[in-house]
């Protein structure tokens, strides 16, 4: 399924399998700019798990203002030992895409992050990895 | 509430100081428990720990508490850890006996603040210390049974410590002032019954009596407030050198 969001500025948006309910909702809002950096971080590797990022549903929303771009995040475990790691590899994924002149990170822990956030595909590809929810 | 009290800054700066420290002593000892499990267990309390020093600091720094000084930049008279944290002389068990009260008086402190915009990071947080709690008392109950005289003796230095951490039985809904602000949905009273109801159950039927326990402790006329506790005491300068990373800045490559 495909959503069109011409007029609006915003992108065409797939509904991907491995994308939460929550994840999707706030992708069909993104703009073409958003949905392009949605992508990069979807190539981000969690580095504890063999899935992506936006997989793991650790990204909560990307906004992008003249080239300011805010991702708001959480993490599964407050005492992530990769935390830096990560916002490393989200800024240096984002600030080569053009149209983005600064990327910040908004840590937030509402919604709490959950497995329930975690698509069956999503779960499957983990199960795949040996890895049990 | 944007603008926090200076008493609500104090009193989450103790909680900060007390998880920093807390962390500290988890990875001293991962290393030194009576089985591997013990040892995980220490390592990932000590992670955790951390961890939630980081969130809660980055909440000290909007209030205009300076970053690295909550990090370690200070005198050691200047942190408000709970006192039973500062130095652990002693075998496992008195280990036990000093980091379960700490934690759990920490995590009452934590469970008790109201501000809204805090509440999805310590429901988080709540999901790590259900664990450390558990492990404690799991702990402390066999404990109990195989070294009852050292929890005993570390217990009757270890809970008034705790106690004068979380605070002077005398600070009720009318005169805590933390409470009375409104950032604390309870009161010290009412968080140090709980407290002691706690430990009074946990112990109950078991060869530790908690008989010798100043469960009145701290006094109010002496207690420090900033500090939460009484009769000073430090972590120590080899603490802050830790902490600080110091040793670590001898092996950085320029």
């Amino acid at each position: 399924m495909s959503t069109s969001h011409a007029d609006t500025g915003a992108a065409d948006t797939d509904t991907r399998a491995t994308d939460s309910e929550f994840i999707q909702r706030r992708r069909t809002e993104a703009t073409a700019l958003e949905s392009e950096l949605w992508d990069v971080l979807d190539e981000i590797p969690d580095p504890h798990i063999p899935v992506s990022l936006v997989e793991m549903a650790m990204i909560y929303d990307v906004t992008e203002r003249d080239g300011q771009v805010t991702v708001e995040m959480s993490y599964p475990c407050m005492g992530c030992p990769a935390y830096g790691f990560i916002e490393n590899d989200i800024k240096s994924g984002l600030r080569v895409v053009d149209g983005v002149a600064a990327v910040d990170i908004d840590v937030v822990w509402d919604p709490v992050w959950t497995k329930d956030m975690l698509t069956s595909d999503v779960r499957e590809k983990m199960r795949n990895s040996g890895i049990s929810l | 509430m944007d603008e926090w009290p200076d008493p609500a800054v104090d009193y989450m700066q103790a909680i900060v100081d007390t998880k920093l420290i807390l962390g500290h002593r988890y990875g001293q000892w991962a290393l030194a428990g009576p089985s591997l499990e013990d040892d995980i267990g220490g390592a990932s309390a000590s992670q955790e720990e951390i961890g939630h020093v980081r969130q809660l600091a980055s909440r000290l720094q909007a209030q205009g508490r300076d970053l690295e000084w909550i990090h370690g930049d200070r005198d050691a008279t200047e942190f408000a850890n709970a006192a039973c944290l500062d130095s652990i002389d002693g075998e496992w068990p008195t280990y036990m006996a000093s980091t379960a009260p700490a934690d759990r008086a920490a995590w009452y402190l934590l469970d008790a603040i109201a501000i809204e915009d805090l509440q999805g990071m310590l429901t988080k947080m709540g999901e790590d210390e259900y664990f450390h709690l558990e492990y404690h008392d799991a702990r402390l109950e066999t404990l109990a049974e195989s070294a009852p005289d050292t929890i005993q003796a570390a217990l009757e230095t270890t809970l008034p410590q705790a106690l004068s951490f979380i605070g002077p039985a005398t600070y009720d809904e009318e005169t805590d002032p933390v409470f009375t602000s409104g950032f604390t949905d309870r009161s010290v009273a009412e968080i140090r019954e709980a407290f002691i109801a706690h430990y009074t159950d946990l112990f109950e039927g078991t060869a530790v009596s908690l008989d010798g326990v100043d469960f009145d402790a701290p006094d109010p006329d002496t207690w420090d407030e900033a500090r939460r506790r009484v009769g000073g005491g430090s972590i120590s300068e080899a603490d802050l050198r830790q902490l600080r990373g110091t040793e670590n800045k001898l092996f950085e490559i320029n």
